[in-house]
C-alpha cells in the first residue's frame, strides 16, 4: 500500500523523521517496504501490509498509529478519537434491508441533497495522486480520501437515478422513499460497472440493488455500477459505509477479475465500526467540500462488535521470546500501541505475583481483529520492543542422540557408490506425459501427469548430455537420480541410472537398505566452497593435436603452454591419449633412436557472445601450432 | 591411458543436504521426511492455514485431479505435523527436534529465480523451554558453521505466517575477509520462521499449555544458489553435467 509522509504528518505534531527513517521504523518493527519514491516534495513508502493486518493498516491512520507507536510520537490527531458520532436516521427518506446480515454485518446508507459536483481542491488532488490515484471529482474524491485516510471503503450513488417508492409495510402515508437492499445476485444479472465494463454475475455474488427496481446498482465491497454513478449532474447522492464478509468479496472479486482497492480492504476483515466512522468523515467532508444537506442516515447493525479483552502474563512474554523484560516494559509498549491494559489477578486466589510474573489484560482495540491470544500480545511487545533485543541463545544439550534417518542414510551411500562408479547425479523433475496420477491445474499445462518411473527422465538427460560430453571431459555419459515417483498408487523413492553403454534402470531405494540400524551417520563428503561457474550457452567447436615429445616431457607443462597460447575462447583443454613408443631394436638387438612419448590434447572453444565459427578456432590451433613447433615438439 | 573410471559428480543440493544435516545433527536434530503427495489437513488445516486463506487458492496450489483433499506439498511444513502426530501416537512427548530437507511446489511460471518445484530446508524444535532466541542462536551457528571462516549475523523482522505467533523474517550477513566478494557485508533475506502457533501443538495432538516451539523453512535451492554463486535456479533442475560437474 502506498503511503504518503506528508499525509502521515497530519496525524502529528511532532515533525516526522525523514523517510528513510519511517521506512527503517516500520521495517524493524511492523512491515517491509517494498519501495520508496520521493513525489513533489513528499515521500511515498510501499508498505507491504502482513494479511494478519489488513484489518487496521491498510490506511494511513493505521500507519500513523504504528509510527507513534515504533517511534514514540504521540498520536495527537486520531480522527477517530474526535468523532462525535451522531448516526441516527433523522427522517425516513432512505431505508435499507440487508438479507443476510452474516454476508453484510452492517450497512449506513447516508443520503445529501443539494451538493454541487466539481474539481476537488488542490490539497485533496496532492494527497490523492501522491498515491497513485486519479483525481475524477470531488464527492467521489471524498469517498477515497476517506478510505485512503482511515480504512473505510465507500461508494456514492446518484440519488437521481435511483427510484423512490412508498414503503410496502408501516404508515401508508409515508413519504416515497429510497430503498437499498443487499441481496445475493440472480444468476444471469448483469452489472455495467463505472469503467463501463460488463459483468455477468452469479447467484454466490452479494450485490447492491434498488429495492424499489430490483435493479443491481453495484457489486457489494468491489465496485459500483455505471447507471447510478456521480455524474457532473449529479446534486442528490447517497453515500454507502457498509461492512461486507471477507470471504465473500474476495470470492466475487476473484471470480470476476476485478480487484479494487476496495474489496481489497474488505478482503482482510474490517470492523463493522469502522463504516460508522467512515459515514461520519465523508458526510463532513462532502459538505465541506460540495456542500449539501444530510437528510437521512440507515444503519442496518443488528449485531454490534463486542468489546474484546486479550491477557499475557510477563512471565509468558518472557518464556516465548527468551528476554528478560520487567512488567514496567510490557505496559510502555503496550501504552505506545494504544493498548489499554491493567495488572490482572494472576490466579483464583487473587494473587497478582510478582512484577515479573504479573498478568496484563489488554482491551483490544475495536481494528484490532488479530488479536485473540497470548501470543498475539507476546508478538506486539516483542515487536515494539525489537527484535534486536532477542539474545542469540543455543539450545539446551538435547539429553539424547538423535535419531539416524535410515532412508537419508542408505541414500547418502548410494549417491557415494554410484559415484564413484563414474555416474553423476541429476534432478529431474516429477512432471510427466505419463502417469497414474494428473494435476488438476497445472498453470503451464504441460506434462501435467506425476512420473511413474524415474527411467524418462534419466533417458532424456543422457541425450541431453551426450553432445556436451568432449566439454564434460567424459567418454562415457553416467548419469543417476534418487526421486519420488508415483506407481501402483504409492509414492516410492526410487534410485534410477542411465548410462551411454546400458538404458535407464531404476529400483526402489527401500531394496538399498541393510537390515541393521545404523548408529549413525557415515562421514561422507558435503559440500565445499566450490564457486558455480557459468556455461555458454552457444555451440562449442573441438580440436585435438598430438605430438612426440620427449619422455621427460612434463604433460602438465604441455597444457600449461596450451592454455597460454590458445587464447581466451579456449575454455577448456585436457589430455586425452598418451603412448610411449619405444626405442627401436635394430638388427644386433640394440636399441637405436630414442624412446618417443605421444601426447595428444583435446582443446574445446566456445563464446560467450556467439556462435564461434570453424575460422576461428583455426586461428586459435594456428598459433598453438606454433608454439609447439617453437617449442621443438613433433606435431604429428 | 586413464582406463580407471572417473569420478562421477554428487547434485550440489544433495552435498548441501548432507552439510545441513550434519550441522543440526550436532544441535541434536534429527532427519524426518513425510509425502510430497500430501492431504490438505497435513499441508494446510492442520498448520492453521484456514479454509478461506488465499493460499489455499488454485493458483498456488497444485491439486490431483479425481482426488479431492490431496496436494502437492506446498512447504515442508506438513512433516512438522506428521512427526509430532506420530511421535504423540508412539506415546513420545517432546522435546522433538527434527530437520526436513525436502521438495516442495508452486504452481506458478518459471524464471531465474522461481521454480514450480524447489527444494525446503524445514526446522523444528519443540520442548517445555524453547524460546524465539533459541531460534537466534541456532540459526546463528548453522550459518556460522555453514560459512566457515566467516562470521554470520542473524536479524529477525516481524511479519506474518499462520502457523507461527511471533512470526519473523530472517536475514543474514556475511562478514569478514573469507565471505564470498557477492554476499559480503549484505543483508540477505533468508527464511520465514518464529514461535510454533499453540493452535499447530494441538492440532497434533502436542499438549500446548505445557510445550513450545520455533520452527523455521528456508529455501535450499536458495541457499545453495547464495553459497555456490549460482545465478540462474532453473540449472538445479537442468540435469545438465556443465553445472553438475562443477561440484
Amino acid at each position: 500500500m502506498l503511503v504518503s509522509r506528508l499525509w502521515l504528518q497530519k496525524f502529528f505534531d511532532t515533525e516526522l523523521p525523514p523517510a528513510e527513517k519511517l521506512s527503517e521504523a516500520l521495517t524493524f518493527h511492523a512491515f517491509e517496504i517494498d519501495g520508496m519514491e520521493k513525489v513533489g516534495n513528499d515521500d511515498v513508502l510501499d508498505v507491504k501490509v502482513t494479511p494478519n493486518r489488513g484489518h487496521d493498516c491498510l490506511s494511513h491512520r493505521g500507519i500513523a498509529k504504528e509510527l507513534s507507536a515504533i517511534l514514540q510520537i504521540p498520536f495527537i490527531h486520531d480522527p477517530l478519537a474526535k468523532a462525535r458520532l451522531n448516526l441516527a436516521g433523522k427522517t425516513d427518506k432512505v431505508a435499507v434491508t440487508v438479507e443476510d446480515s452474516a454476508l453484510c454485518p452492517r450497512y449506513l446508507a447516508g443520503y445529501i441533497t443539494g451538493v454541487k459536483v466539481g474539481p476537488s481542491p488542490e490539497w485533496l488532488r496532492e494527497r490523492l495522486e501522491a498515491v497513485g490515484q486519479r483525481s475524477i471529482n470531488n464527492i467521489v474524491d471524498a469517498t477515497n480520501f476517506v478510505m485512503f485516510n482511515m480504512g473505510q471503503p465507500l461508494h456514492a450513488f446518484d440519488a437521481s437515478k435511483l427510484h423512490r417508492g412508498l414503503p410496502s409495510r408501516g404508515s401508508p402515508e409515508g413519504s416515497p422513499r429510497y430503498h437499498i437492499v443487499v441481496r445475493k445476485a440472480r444468476t444471469g444479472e448483469k452489472i455495467l460497472t463505472l469503467d463501463d465494463k460488463e459483468y455477468s454475475l452469479t447467484d454466490s455474488m452479494l450485490v447492491i440493488a434498488d429495492g424499489n427496481t430490483e435493479t443491481v446498482i453495484g457489486i457489494a465491497g468491489v465496485k459500483g455500477g455505471k447507471p447510478a454513478g456521480i455524474s457532473e449532474e449529479t446534486t442528490n447522492i447517497i453515500i454507502e459505509s457498509a461492512n461486507f464478509d471477507g470471504t465473500s468479496v474476495r470470492k466475487t472479486a476473484q471470480a470476476l477479475a476485478l480487484r479494487t482497492d476496495a474489496s481489497a480492504r474488505f478482503e482482510q476483515g474490517l470492523s463493522p465500526w469502522f463504516s460508522g466512522y467512515g459515514m461520519h468523515f465523508v458526510v463532513e467532508l462532502i459538505q465541506r467540500l460540495a456542500g449539501g444537506e444530510l437528510q437521512d442516515i440507515a444503519d442496518v447493525y443488528p449485531k454490534p462488535q463486542k468489546p474484546r479483552h486479550s491477557s499475557v502474563s510477563v512471565k509468558k512474554i518472557n518464556q516465548v521470546l527468551g528476554t528478560a523484560l520487567t512488567g514496567a516494559d510490557v505496559a510502555d509498549a503496550f501504552t505506545r500501541l494504544g493498548f489499554e491494559h491493567k495488572p490482572a489477578r494472576l490466579d483464583d486466589a487473587g494473587r497478582t505475583g510478582g512484577e515479573e510474573e504479573g498478568v496484563f489484560e489488554v482491551v483490544v482495540p475495536f481494528e484490532r481483529m488479530d488479536i485473540e491470544i497470548a501470543e498475539d500480545l507476546v508478538e506486539e511487545v516483542g515487536r515494539i520492543i525489537g527484535y534486536d533485543k532477542i539474545p542469540a541463545v543455543p539450545l539446551p544439550p538435547l539429553g539424547q542422540v538423535p535419531e539416524v534417518n535410515k532412508n537419508f542414510y542408505t541414500a547418502k551411500r548410494v549417491r557415494d557408490e554410484l559415484a564413484a562408479a563414474g555416474y553423476s547425479e541429476v534432478y529431474t523433475s516429477v512432471f510427466a506425459d505419463r502417469g497414474e496420477r494428473m494435476v488438476l491445474n497445472k498453470v503451464d499445462s504441460v506434462r501435467p501427469y506425476l512420473r511413474t518411473t524415474l527411467t524418462d527422465g534419466l533417458a532424456d538427460a543422457l541425450n541431453k548430455n551426450i553432445p556436451n560430453k568432449d566439454m564434460l571431459g567424459l567418454t562415457e555419459v553416467k548419469l543417476f537420480e534418487i526421486g519420488t515417483v508415483w506407481k501402483d498408487g504409492k509414492e516410492i523413492t526410487m534410485v534410477g541410472s542411465a548410462s551411454e553403454k546400458h538404458p535407464a534402470v531404476e529400483k526402489p531405494l527401500d531394496e538399498y537398505v541393510d537390515g541393521g540400524e545404523p548408529a549413525q551417520y557415515e562421514d561422507l563428503p558435503t559440500s565445499s566452497a566450490v564457486l558455480y561457474r557459468p556455461f555458454s550457452k552457444y555451440p562449442y567447436i573441438v580440436r585435438d593435436v598430438a605430438m612426440w615429445v620427449s619422455n621427460d616431457t612434463d604433460p602438465a607443462d604441455v597444457l600449461w603452454l596450451l592454455k597460454k597460447v590458445a587464447g581466451e575462447l579456449c575454455v577448456k583443454t585436457y589430455l586425452f591419449d598418451r603412448f610411449e613408443k619405444p626405442a627401436r631394436p635394430d638388427d644386433s638387438g640394440r636399441s637405436v633412436g630414442e624412446e618417443k612419448v605421444s601426447l595428444a590434447f583435446r582443446l574445446i572453444f566456445q563464446s560467450f557472445e556467439k556462435t564461434l565459427t570453424e575460422a576461428g578456432a583455426n586461428e586459435a590451433m594456428a598459433k598453438v601450432h606454433t608454439a609447439l613447433q617453437t617449442k621443438g615438439f613433433d606435431i604429428r | 591411458m586413464e582406463k580407471e573410471t572417473p569420478h562421477g559428480h554428487i547434485h550440489p543440493l544433495s552435498l548441501l543436504t548432507r552439510e545441513a544435516n550434519d550441522i543440526f545433527y550436532r544441535m541434536g536434530f534429527s532427519f524426518a521426511e513425510g509425502p510430497l503427495l500430501e492431504d490438505e489437513w497435513h499441508n494446510f488445516d492442520a498448520l492453521n492455514v484456514p479454509k478461506d486463506h488465499p493460499a489455499r487458492d488454485m493458483q498456488d496450489t497444485f491439486f490431483i485431479k479425481d482426488t479431492p483433499g490431496m496436494v502437492l506439498r506446498t512447504h515442508t511444513s506438513n512433516v512438522q505435523i506428521r512427526y509430532m502426530e506420530e511421535q504423540m501416537q508412539n506415546g513420545t512427548p517432546p522435546p522433538y527436534r527434527i530437520i526436513v530437507p525436502g521438495k516442495v511446489f508452486r504452481n506458478e511460471a518459471t524464471d531465474m529465480t522461481h521454480e514450480a518445484e524447489f527444494y525446503q530446508l524445514e526446522g523444528l524444535a519443540v520442548g517445555e523451554d524453547v524460546t524465539l532466541s533459541n531460534l537466534k542462536g541456532t540459526l546463528e551457528q548453522f550459518f556460522n558453521e555453514l560459512f566457515k571462516g566467516t562470521n554470520v549475523e542473524v536479524r529477525f523482522r516481524p511479519s506474518y505466517f499462520p502457523f507461527v505467533e511471533p512470526g519473523v523474517e530472517v536475514d543474514m550477513r556475511v562478514v569478514g575477509e573469507a565471505a564470498p566478494e557477492k554476499l559480503r557485508d549484505k543483508w540477505i533475506e533468508m527464511m520465514g520462521a518464529g514461535m510454533v502457533h499453540p493452535q499447530v501443538l494441538k492440532n497434533a495432538g502436542v499438549d500446548h499449555t505445557k510445550y513450545r516451539g520455533f520452527a523455521f523453512g528456508m529455501g535450499l535451492d536458495r541457499l545453495a544458489m547464495l553459497r555456490c554463486g549460482i545465478d540462474d535456479i532453473r540449472l538445479i533442475h537442468s540435469a545438465d553435467l556443465r553445472f553438475v560437474n562443477q561440484f
